[in-house]
Formats: C-alpha cells, structure tokens, sequence
C-alpha cells in the first residue's frame, strides 16, 4: 500500500525537478553564450564523484529491498546504517556541487537557476537522508513487527528515484555548457 | 437468514456473533471525544466535513469581496473602495475562490464521498489525510490574517511578473501569496494522493474500474489531474519568491530571465486548474441524473472516455491564456485548436445526460433543478469559450469583461451550481436531515436569475471595451448601465446565498429525518445509515454491478475483516479481488503536529531563507513522531534479530 504513496510522491517531485529543468533550457535562449560572458563554466568533477557515489549507494539499496523481502532483520538493519552513510555523504557532496557551480545564484538568470535544480534535489535529499535515519532508528527497536519490514522497499524506491533523476539533472547542469 | 446488509447494525436483523462484531466495531473505530479528539482525528468523515465547512466559509468570504467589488462598480466614479484595495480584493476574490474554496471544496466531496461508494471503512493514509486539512486551514487563515493586517496579494491571483516581481511589489504582499500557493497545494497534492491510492487499492470486492460509479472515476481524473499539474505552480511560486527574498533572477529579464516563463508556468497548472474544479461536478451530476431518472447513465464508456480525454487535452491548452503576449502565430493557432477541441468530450457527456433524462423517469427535486440549471449555463460558457479560443477574436476580448464572463459562466455554471446540487444530495446522507425544498427552489431560481443578471451583460461590458481589474470608469464611457445591472444581479445572489445558510441551518436543527436512502440511490452509501458509523459500514460490500443497490435479490456481503484492530481491505487494481488487508493507525496528534512545523516553516521563509533551518529540525519530530510504530497499535508477529 505504501509503495503506492511513495510512486505518488515520486510522480509529484518528479515533476518539480521537470520544471526547473524547463525552466533552465527555457532561459538558455536569452543568453548568446551559457554560461553567460565571462562566467566561468561548472567544474565537472564534484559532480562525477556524487553520481558515482549514489550509483555505489544503490548496491546497500538493494541489498535491504531484498532483505525485506526475506524478512531478513540484519541484512535490512546494518544494510540501512549503511545507506544512511551514503545519504548523509551525498548531501554534503551537494554542499561541494554548490560550489563547483563557479556562480552566484543572484549574479543572473543563468547562476539562478542552476542553483534552482540543484538545492530543488538537494531538499528532496535531505528529506530522504532524515527518513532514512528515522526509519533506520526504528529498526532497532526491540518490539518490531514484520509488517514494518515494508517501509524498506518504499524507502529503496525513493532512493532510486533521487540517484536515477540526478545522473540526467546533473548532467544538465555540469555538462550542458560544455555542449550548449 | 440472508446475510446482513451492510446497513443492518440498525436495523435489528443481526444475529448474536453479528451483533457482537458491531460492537467491537463501534469500539475499534470509536471518535475520541472534545477537543483533543477533534485534534487527533485520522477518521476521513470527520476530516472531509471540516474541509468541507472551511471550504464554504471562503466561499463566503469570496462572494464578500465579490460583493464589495461589485458596490464600488455599480456606478462610474465610485469612491466606496480605492484602488490600492480594490487591487487586494480582487486579488483576493480570485486566490480565495481558485486556492481555498473551488479546489478543496471538490477534493473534499471525494474524500467523504468515494470510501463510502467503493465500500471501505478509511481512504488509504488515514494520518496524512488528516495533515493535509490542517495545512488548508493554516494556509487560508495565514492569507486572511495577512490581509486584514493590509499585507493581502494585490497582483491578482495569477501574480504576473514583473509587477509581481521585487522591483514593482516591494514589501510582503506578493510573497504571501506565493506561501498560500505553497499550502494549499500541498493540501490538495494529499488529498490527489489519498484519492487515488484508495481508488485503486480499497474497492469493495467485485467493484472492477468497470463498475465503479461515474463520481469515482470524477474524483479519479481530478486527483491525477491535481498530481500532474500542482507541481507546477508550488515550484513557479517558490522561484518567484526566491526572486523576492534572495535575488534569484528566474523572472528579471535585465538578468537574462524571462516573465513569460512565468506565465508558461502559472498556465501550464492554471489550466487544468480550472478542469480539476470543473470534473468532479460531472461526477455530482452523473449522480445525481442517474437517481432522478431512476436508470444509469446513458453511454457509460462514452462518460468515462469523455472524462479522461478532457483531462488530457486540459494540459494541451494554456497557452490560450497567452494569446496577446507576441507568441509565434503557428504556436497560437495550435492553442486555438487544442482548446476548441475540449468541447467535444464536453458535449459528449450532455448528450448523454440528455439521452438519460429523455429515456429515464425524471424527479424534479432541488437537485435535479440545479443539474438542469449547470447544463443551461455551462452550455453558455463553453460557447463563450470557443469564442476565446480563437486568436483574433481573443485579441480584441482579452483583458476585457466577456472573459470575466465566460470564466464565471463556466465557473459558476459548471461547478458551482452542480456543487450546490450536490449538497441537497448528499446533506441527508451526511447529517441524517432532509433540507427544504421550498427553500431550496427559492434559493434556485433566485440564483439561476441572479447570476445571469449579474454576468451575461458583462459579455457586452467586454464588446464596449470594458477592462478588466479597474477600480472605476468614467460616466462617459456609458458602460455605468450595464454595471448597475450586474451589480443588481449580484445582490440577487447574494440573498439566494443567504437562503442556503437559512435552510442549511434549520435543516440541521429540525429537517425531516432522512433515513439511509431517501432519494432511491444506486451507489453504496446508500447502503449504510445517514449518517454512516465511523466505520460506515458493519459489513464490507461485495458488488457484483454498476448499481449495486438497485440489483434485484438484495446485496452479498463480505466477512473475515478483524473488528478487534482498525483494518481495511486491500483489492486488486483492475478487478478488485481481494489482495491483503491495511492496518490503520488510532488517532495521533503528529499530522497536527507537523503541519504546525510546515507553517512556520513557510511563513518564516517570506521573511528570510533561515526559515528552512528553523522549521526543519520541527518537521523533522514531527515526522519521527509520526512514523514511529506506536504501541497501543497492537504489536503482532514481532521480529527477532536470530543473530543475536
């Protein structure tokens, strides 16, 4: 049941992330150049170590949705202390993507909204990372049922939705002006 | 004995077992009592009839302000309100109707309304339904307190940049009304998700989507609508208020950005906005023309398909919204046709409900009144719309008062008259009283002339040049007639308004009992008493039609649901067999809780982006409380760790 409140908020974040992404092709036409005269491009790096670091999270990811599955308390347990691990270390990589924007989110349209796509997933990673720990608090919890067990999948659902959608968002963002 | 219908708690045609499954029921499912079970609440009847009085107090609050607008242009050089407020009030008018009462009001119907007619006991997240009304109320009051402090939105609802953007709105206003954007979509999202989940998942077993009731596949179209398109507009409005607080430039063209990016993305929600309003009023008039014709509906694929279609042409239509902006003409003349085209599943379904009418035995009760009454002046307004839909023609109209017409005709016309309707429908249901029909055919008529007085010479004020959101004219103008005219119109609304109220209030107090199914209903909550049990019904339906209750032989019930825990049945999508059952929380404190965390979140943002550092840690126990198992909640199959 829960797996389907979890599709609806993926469907709804999903689409925010679609309209900074139009919102970002859409201002492009404004500028003769992108980024802008004398705005240095993004440093690509930072970016190519998150994606290969969410890539790297979705093996624990898996390894819990299976675990659940199997109603596999230790696997799901330490697999979620692991995945809280990769959570927290892709938001403070969001923090050094910031930087390597190389612009100002105030300095123009440009610098603004290539801000706006990455802070946009940026909350939705903070949320996750908060419910990640929640959830992973209560797995320890002495008096556990089963039926607990499912918030596992929904939770490995969201993480593959926020990694699946960062490889094109980011790529947008830090590779674009390469090619644009 | 025949099995128990699912009404049949009070009907005394229970056996011993029976009667004791009741009344572990009526233990399981019990309201807490006072306010702090008011609080705590996470039963949908409860929680959709607050939405639905809140609802119907903006309503009030928007015909107030409609009221004053219409005072101060009943004659030319008016000097009841001046143009800084008259810009809050229509501003006003606008974001109250649109955000705070058309949206919810219909949102709401569905979520007291669709359980009961697939046959389960809850929609499908109990807690987040409850989060979802606190997150209205906050947002509602958060616009009404800002605007009695004289910090009300004054851009009008749609909140065009530039003039909304820093340089031209400084000051709070604007920001506002982008949080209010902010809360009443996430309450609206909730209720989209709430509705859907338990669309899909919940059905009374035997209720294939074949066989599921007009209503629910109206609130179905109207919750995938609201998914797809509110997304939208929260984030268009956060970026606005970025451009505000911290000096993004998304919407300064001096900066690169682009204010018609703001309109795309105002419009690419703002019009199927007007569709999520306007399709569950279809559902009320399926409904409704299917009682009081005493047969189904006539083509129910063809209703189906039409509903559908018009969703998905809904969101191949905003850029009519921007036929003066200077667009590409091969661009427009698409629009002209993507929008001329929405009329066709439109008239598909009057058609149909003509066709029912025609072959059917009609009643003509209140209710019926105002479906025929929809079909009048929503014919109306849709002729005005494809009028607009065509670019020269909307090129001399734009900004003038035959849209303001068109939009009210098809507006009022086409969901506020069925809504109406649809509350002498279903009052009995929700109360246990019948409402007047004297009164109600005063308060008909009254309204049907009274809102044709009031717009249909507003479509001449628009051929005279009339512009819209003008606090006054001059007396040279000669368009002060026909504005006395409508403002005549109005006061007639008005007191058909008041009448409502009337018979709202004397029928709660001293209205006929109505008994479980007084108008000869064929949907399931019909099936149960008026009003249901917390539980609604003692027996879970098994349907095995479209018209469950007008199936020869009585209805089959389903047994096996616990009566000891708060369960509900999990179904099959396409055939709802059933799955798997749902346990359901007891009520909680934290939906309250965390919606209080989301306000102040939002509501210090308007002031400095620190508001999302002060409001999260808040949201974050909240959402800890709120996810946390709990453990009164009956702890089974406990989980051991066989490492240790």
């Amino acid at each position: 049941m829960m797996w389907w409140g979890t599709l609806g908020f993926v469907i709804i974040e999903g689409s925010t992330l679609l309209v900074l992404a139009f919102s970002y092709i859409y201002l492009a036409r404004n500028f003769d150049s992108w980024p802008p005269a004398h705005v240095p491009p993004p440093s690509p790096g930072v970016f190519g170590v998150q994606a290969a670091v969410m890539l790297l999270s979705l093996v624990p990811m898996i390894l819990v949705d299976r675990g659940a599955r199997r109603v596999d308390l230790r696997t799901v347990r330490w697999g979620m202390v692991i995945v809280c691990a990769f959570a927290i270390a892709t938001c403070v990589l969001r923090g050094f993507e910031l930087r390597a924007l190389n612009v100002r989110w105030d300095s123009s349209a440009y610098g603004s909204v290539a801000w706006g796509v990455l802070v946009a997933h940026a909350t939705l990673l903070l949320l996750e990372t908060a419910e990640s720990l929640v959830f992973t608090a209560v797995l320890f919890k002495p008096d556990l049922e089963e039926r607990d067990l499912s918030a596992a999948s929904d939770n490995a659902i969201y993480w593959y939705f926020l990694t699946l959608t960062w490889l094109p968002l980011g790529g947008l963002v830090f590779l674009s002006p390469y090619f644009m | 004995m025949s099995a128990p219908m699912p009404g049949d708690a009070l009907a005394g045609r229970l056996t011993p077992s029976e009667h004791d499954a009741v009344r572990r029921l009526d233990q399981t499912w019990r309201q807490e009592p006072g306010f702090r079970g008011w609080l705590r609440s996470v039963d949908h009847k409860p929680i959709a009839l607050r939405f639905l009085v809140t609802a119907f107090v903006f309503f009030l609050l928007g015909g107030l302000e409609a009221a004053t607008m219409r005072a101060q242009l009943s004659r030319p050089e008016n000097t009841l309100v001046g143009p800084d407020l008259y810009n809050q009030i229509f501003t006003m008018h606008g974001t109250t109707m649109m955000f705070l009462f058309a949206v919810p009001v219909m949102t709401a119907m569905g979520l007291y309304f669709v359980p009961l007619m697939i046959g389960t006991r809850n929609v499908a997240f109990p807690k987040l339904n409850a989060y979802g009304y606190w997150v209205y109320l906050f947002g509602g009051l958060f616009l009404y307190v800002s605007f009695f402090l004289n910090t009300g939105p004054d851009t009008g609802w749609f909140s065009y940049v530039p003039l909304a953007g820093p340089e031209f709105s400084p000051g709070k206003r604007v920001d506002v009304w982008a949080q209010t954007v902010t809360f009443t979509e996430i309450a609206s999202l909730v209720g989209a998700v709430e509705l859907i989940v338990t669309i899909f998942k919940n059905r009374a077993p035997g209720m294939t989507l074949n066989r599921m009731p007009l209503f629910v596949w109206a609130m179905l179209v109207h919750a995938f609508m609201i998914l797809f398109a509110m997304p939208w507009i929260a984030t268009a409005s956060q970026m606005l208020a970025m451009d505000r607080l911290v000096a993004t430039h998304y919407f300064n063209p001096a900066e690169g950005g682009d204010a018609l990016l703001w309109q795309h993305l105002f419009w690419f929600f703002g019009h199927p906005e007007v569709y999520i309003i306007f399709v569950p009023a279809l559902g009320f008039v399926s409904s409704m023309v299917s009682t009081f014709t005493r047969r189904p509906v006539f083509g129910y694929p063809a209703m189906v398909f039409s509903m559908v279609a018009t969703a998905f042409l809904g969101f191949g239509l905003w850029v009519h919204h921007m036929f003066a902006t200077g667009l590409p003409a091969l661009s427009e003349s698409f629009f002209t046709g993507s929008s001329i085209m929405i009329a066709i599943p439109s008239g598909v379904q009057i058609f149909c409900w003509i066709a029912t009418i025609w072959y059917g035995r009609p009643r003509f009760t209140v209710p019926f009144l105002f479906v025929l009454g929809f079909v009048v002046l929503f014919i109306i307004g849709g002729f005005t719309g494809v009028m607009v839909a065509s670019v020269p023609f909307d090129l001399q109209v734009h900004d003038t008062y035959f849209v303001v017409a068109h939009f009210h005709y098809v507006l009022i016309g086409g969901a506020v008259t069925p809504l109406l309707g649809a509350v002498y429908y279903w009052f009995p249901k929700i109360t246990g009283r019948m409402m007047s029909e004297r009164l109600g055919r005063w308060q008909f008529w009254l309204f049907f002339v009274g809102m044709n007085v009031t717009f249909f010479p507003m479509h001449w004020l628009g051929f005279r040049g009339m512009p819209r959101r003008v606090y006054t004219y001059l007396a040279e103008t000669g368009w002060g007639g026909l504005n006395l005219t409508a403002s005549a119109g109005a006061a007639l609304i008005a007191i058909s308004v008041v009448l409502f109220l009337i018979n709202v209030v004397r029928s709660l107090r001293a209205g006929a009992p109505a008994g479980p199914d007084p108008w000869g209903g064929d949907t399931l909550e019909w099936a149960t008493s008026s009003p249901p049990p917390p539980y609604s019904f003692a027996f879970l339906p098994v349907v095995g039609s479209r018209e469950p209750l007008w199936e020869p032989g009585g209805m089959t019930v389903a047994t096996g649901l616990r009566t000891d825990v708060r369960e509900v049945l999990v179904t099959t999508l396409l055939d709802a067999a059933p799955d798997s059952t749902h346990r359901h929380p007891q009520p909680t404190i934290w939906p309250f809780v965390a919606a209080v965390g989301t306000a102040v979140t939002f509501i210090t943002l308007i002031f400095t982006p620190w508001g999302v550092v002060i409001g999260f840690p808040m949201l974050f126990a909240a959402f800890t409380g709120w996810a946390w198992p709990r453990g009164d909640d009956h702890r089974e199959q406990l989980m051991v760790d066989h490492a240790s």
